[in-house]
């Protein structure tokens, strides 16, 4: 694994210089279901092709950002900041 | 016997400079400028090796680096290649596998049993009765493998790391790889260029011949490999990486090279593979004796190294570039008494010169067999398809140059096939990657002018993708030629296989797999060119396929009837060579985290103990005489490595209520409140205290070690959420001592203008104030259960205040005290550790810390979880052993009626108490105060009592006071 991320705040880096944090997912609204919150939290897609993952830039700036990655050929397709209206509560 | 040529220009050897190793403890003579290789063939010596199942005496095949056949032990380092490795004046070189001298190995009995020994053979023979495989697979063990590595007398070594990056990286310092960095560089790259030689110049180095084409026609190919390389030398823009390997390319242009003890992760933007390519030996009968050598080989010891190769030799081939490799040999002055060429009738231009030459060239024949004991004394020659008209011709010397290969496995790496897929002859070329060009004779360019050709295209190319559109540049690539948009199939023809059947015509040289073999592997199904791989093991020895990957794909494809398209390639991964294991974790260490009073620990004799990446003192002196201390007079523990998360911003407090169970929005400035903090399953992660300094400004200390999760996990919730708080980590700029005892009061009261009074600083208060003069936040917390104060200060002031609280606080009684003391203390408190007395099933009300949680706020992390969670099923609490003797480790067994139910998380000797204290995790209906249970003690077990609550000041009267 080698390839290079585009950090939006620092530019392309090495991969190593990141913690992967992970596919995005939608956190379940209060009180729902105990299956939303099992699926949220122990149940992963593990997407073949093309993902939306959490980035963090250890580093670096220290921030999370969003990328569009293919988990085949780990060609980063985009990426960016998470939008506050899309992203956690 | 081999000797030495007189001198020429176009070698390395400095015969000046002789110099003196020992291989199998005789001395060899050499010069500067020898290989291990080299040398050793000039003294006479042509077995080098033996092979890896039979044993076979083996030698020099491709004085390249390539081939398994010189693999020797040098200075205690396994497996070096004999034929590339310098010699230095007094080096041990040792052969390897043989027993007890390679002359005379006893295991090449072997070699005689060989019907016995066919592929898979262990796997068939020894498996019955299956309980005697453990006894033969030890056997076998000790037979198989190549090399020998000793621990710990000979050192693994030490490498070091480079990181580099440049615009372009040209692989391969042939004419091609220099003439791509020339031309790049002089469009404003800055580039790479690797090559595995000392000298740059490739395949021409070794040519003593005039170039016949091109603008250099006329001059010997050495003489313009080295123009090009002093022309490469004086353009600063390009960087050399001489006797280096590009071991693997991999993804966004990462380039794995070895340079000798430097492992370099060369970053570029462009690529360029210019690798060559090189002969595979064909199969024929006894192929592999010491003597049978490819051609290209033979070229560089007499060229290079001023060596002969033998003194008559046969030259084996089925092509042109194999005629122009013998008038090489012949300009070169080896006696060649005859070249053979499969092809029915030959009339080139290379074949009038050679029979000019009066060299013999017999058409229409190959080699069927060899023959000799110890090297070739005979090549038997015969029909090219049917093996008639044997006839034998002595020599010692046969030089193969058949079926080129090029040495595609970066750009097979990088994703591209040079062999299409589709059926053979139909296949168009295979599209290229982006950001790799290929250039010279790996793309199957022939002829200088051709080879200058594609690398100049390729490095103009290579630059304007890198600098990016410009009319300059554009024009120059568009007047080079059509662009390399794809690379070329290869034209090789296919490996001869001598038509004689045999038991020894090797097909792969590292594992000792014969045709025989593969036949015999096709017939049991292994008929894919993947499982015949992995059954035969052909492809997966040292050489990784380099002389052999081609030859086991034609006798597949022959074999199973299938095109060479339809039979296939097996994978190209990297490394390319291989690559010591230390060179690949060299420079990988952690770094240690030092306090910025960790030389005065180590000056008070402080023993250290490993916690979250960093040194921490775990016992200075003894650890009763550091816990009295704390109780009755006054103690200091350095907790600089707590971690410190700065918290601003308008959304400041109602963060904290989000991230937290407990409530932080209500907590007046000037106080301070413990927190837990949990995940979405309820999970505890961590524990600190929040201490509120204003009304949009908090600092929050976690666990040590635990800071840059938690960080990372502040900042993740705070990501796109559109809340105004922002996180600054200030774990290693500020130190922090904890000052803990009844004494506490008046050490720090000789120190501050502060009120530390009982009314004006009460328990849980956090006031700024200037400690010794030094600006300090000091927070009215504790973690041991006495009056304290934790003081954080500037890191740069942690070695003066550690010093003046010293020294002030001699007339209390100050000790500095380490964590083993303060985890005793602690336990006297029942105070759990998050993580050592938690794990990741742990939830706060299990861990009896159940109060933190405040569900009636509005949804937090881990509300939902918390508010449903199954409570009290097991539960942490405190018991003590009574008397003296051992105590149960952490982790040891909790047992009640003969079956474990709980555990051990924590046991410590409390003096204090005169007696064994602990935590533990019980099922509810034993985590009752005074429940009699047992634990797990060195095998045997011990009665212990269940002690809800602190053993020492349960009121926490000391603590407040």
């Amino acid at each position: 694994m080698s390839f290079l991320l585009d950090c939006p705040q620092c530019g392309p880096r090495d991969v190593y210089e990141f913690r992967w944090g992970g596919e995005q997912s939608q956190r379940p609204a209060p009180g729902a279901l105990g299956e939303a919150w099992t699926d949220y939290l122990y149940f992963r897609a593990n997407t073949a092709g093309r993902q939306q993952e959490w980035w963090y830039h250890r580093m670096g700036c220290r921030r999370w950002f969003l990328a569009v990655r293919d988990t085949v050929t780990n060609r980063v397709e985009r990426t960016f900041w998470p939008d506050a209206a899309a992203a956690s509560p | 016997v081999s000797e030495r040529l007189p001198p020429h220009p176009a070698q390395r050897v400095d015969r000046s400079r002789a110099l003196e190793f020992t291989f199998a403890g005789r001395t060899v003579r050499g010069f500067a400028g020898d290989t291990i290789g080299s040398a050793l063939q000039a003294a006479g010596t042509r077995i080098l090796s033996r092979s890896f199942k039979y044993h076979r005496p083996r030698g020099l095949l491709c004085c390249a680096g390539r081939c398994p056949n010189c693999l020797v032990n040098v200075d205690g380092v396994p497996n070096v290649r004999a034929c590339v490795e310098p010699v230095r004046p007094g080096m041990r070189v040792r052969p390897q596998h043989a027993w007890p001298s390679l002359e005379h190995d006893l295991f090449g009995v072997f070699d005689r049993l060989h019907p016995l020994l066919p592929v898979g053979f262990y796997y068939k023979t020894f498996i019955h009765p299956r309980r005697l495989w453990p006894i033969w697979e030890r056997v076998l063990r000790s037979l198989a493998g190549l090399g020998e590595i000793r621990f710990p007398a000979e050192p693994p070594g030490d490498y070091e790391r480079e990181h580099l990056f440049v615009d372009v990286a040209v692989a391969g310092g042939g004419v091609a790889g220099m003439t791509a960095a020339l031309e790049a560089a002089e469009a404003g790259a800055t580039v790479a260029l690797i090559d595995d030689q000392p000298r740059l110049g490739g395949r021409l180095l070794a040519t003593v011949r005039a170039v016949a084409d091109g603008e250099f026609a006329g001059h010997p190919g050495w003489q313009v490999a080295a123009n090009l390389a002093a022309r490469v030398a004086s353009q600063a823009r390009i960087r050399v990486l001489g006797e280096a390997t590009a071991f693997g390319l991999y993804e966004d242009g990462l380039l794995g090279v070895l340079q000798g003890r430097r492992f370099v992760k060369l970053r570029a933007r462009q690529t360029v593979v210019a690798t060559g390519g090189g002969e595979q030996p064909p199969v024929f009968e006894n192929n592999d004796l010491p003597g049978v050598m490819l051609g290209s080989g033979a070229l560089r010891l007499l060229t290079l190294y001023g060596v002969r190769p033998g003194t008559r030799a046969v030259v084996v081939t089925s092509d042109e570039r194999g005629l122009e490799l013998a008038l090489e040999l012949v300009a070169a002055g080896l006696d060649v008494v005859a070249v053979v060429d499969a092809r029915p009738a030959v009339e080139s231009t290379p074949a009038v010169e050679l029979r000019t030459a009066g060299v013999a060239l017999l058409t229409g024949e190959t080699i069927l067999a060899a023959r000799g004991r110890r090297g070739v004394d005979q090549a038997i020659l015969g029909a090219v398809d049917t093996g008639a008209r044997p006839h034998v011709i002595p020599c010692d010397l046969v030089c193969v140059a058949t079926g080129f290969e090029p040495a595609a496995g970066l750009i097979g790496q990088a994703g591209a096939r040079l062999w299409p897929a589709g059926p053979e002859g139909s296949d168009g070329p295979a599209p290229r990657p982006p950001g790799v060009f290929a250039a010279g004779e790996v793309t199957g360019a022939r002829g200088l002018a051709e080879v200058i050709q594609s690398g100049r295209l390729a490095g103009a190319e290579a630059a304007l993708g890198v600098r990016g559109p410009d009319s300059g540049r554009r024009a120059r690539a568009a007047a080079l030629g059509r662009p390399t948009g794809a690379l070329e199939p290869s034209s090789a023809p296919a490996v001869l296989v001598a038509p004689l059947a045999g038991a020894k015509k090797f097909v792969c040289l590292c594992e000792d797999v014969t045709e025989k073999d593969i036949r015999q592997a096709i017939a049991e199904g292994f008929d894919h060119i993947e499982t015949l791989k992995r059954y035969t093991a052909a492809t997966m020895g040292p050489c990784q396929g380099k002389m052999c990957h081609r030859a086991m794909i034609d006798l597949c494809a022959r074999l199973t009837g299938r095109t060479r398209g339809q039979t296939g390639t097996t994978t190209a991964r990297p490394p390319i060579q291989p690559v010591p294991l230390g060179a690949l974790a060299a420079r990988l260490r952690e770094p240690e985290k030092l306090t910025p009073m960790h030389h005065r620990h180590v000056a008070q004799g402080a023993r250290f103990m490993d916690m979250g990446g960093w040194k921490r003192p775990l016992v200075y002196t003894s650890v009763d005489e550091e816990c009295r201390a704390v109780r009755e007079a006054v103690g200091l523990i350095d907790v600089s490595t707590l971690g410190k998360l700065d918290l601003k911003g308008r959304d400041a407090a109602s963060f904290l209520d989000w991230l937290h169970p407990n409530r932080f929005s209500d907590l007046t400035p000037g106080r301070v409140r413990y927190r837990v903090m949990c995940d979405d399953a309820g999970i505890i992660l961590d524990d600190g205290v929040v201490a509120r300094l204003d009304a949009e400004h908090y600092l929050v200390t976690t666990t040590t070690g635990g800071v840059d999760a938690i960080e990372q996990w502040f900042e993740w919730w705070l990501a796109g959420s559109g809340r105004c708080a922002h996180v600054t980590n200030l774990t290693g700029a500020l130190a922090a001592v904890n000052v803990a005892g009844p004494r506490a009061r008046d050490l720090l009261a000789e120190l501050t203008d502060l009120d530390l009074g009982p009314e004006a600083f009460p328990y849980l208060a956090v006031k700024e104030g200037s400690v010794a003069g030094v600006p300090s936040l000091l927070q009215r917390i504790g973690f041991v259960g006495e009056l304290g104060w934790e003081v954080h200060f500037p890191a740069d002031f942690g070695e003066p205040l550690w010093d003046v609280l010293l020294a002030e606080g001699e007339r209390f009684g100050v000790r500095p005290f380490g964590v083993e003391a303060q985890r005793v203390l602690r336990l006297e408190k029942q105070f759990a550790i998050v993580s050592h007395d938690t794990d990741a099933l742990s939830n706060p009300f299990d861990a009896g810390l159940g109060w933190v949680a405040k569900l009636d706020k509005p949804d937090f992390v881990g509300r939902d979880a918390l508010r449903t969670a199954p409570r009290g099923e097991q539960r942490l609490v405190g018991f003590e052993v009574a008397g003296p003797g051992p105590l149960p480790a952490e982790g040891a067994a909790v047992v009640a009626g003969g079956r474990p139910v709980g555990r051990v998380t924590s046991a410590k000797w409390s003096a204090h108490l005169g007696r064994g204290i602990g935590m533990a995790w019980l099922p509810q209906e034993l985590a009752l105060n005074g429940a009699l249970f047992e634990v797990q003690v060195d095998g045997v077990t011990r009665p212990a009592r269940v002690v809800v609550g602190a053993f020492y000041d349960p009121e926490g009267r000391r603590v407040r006071s």
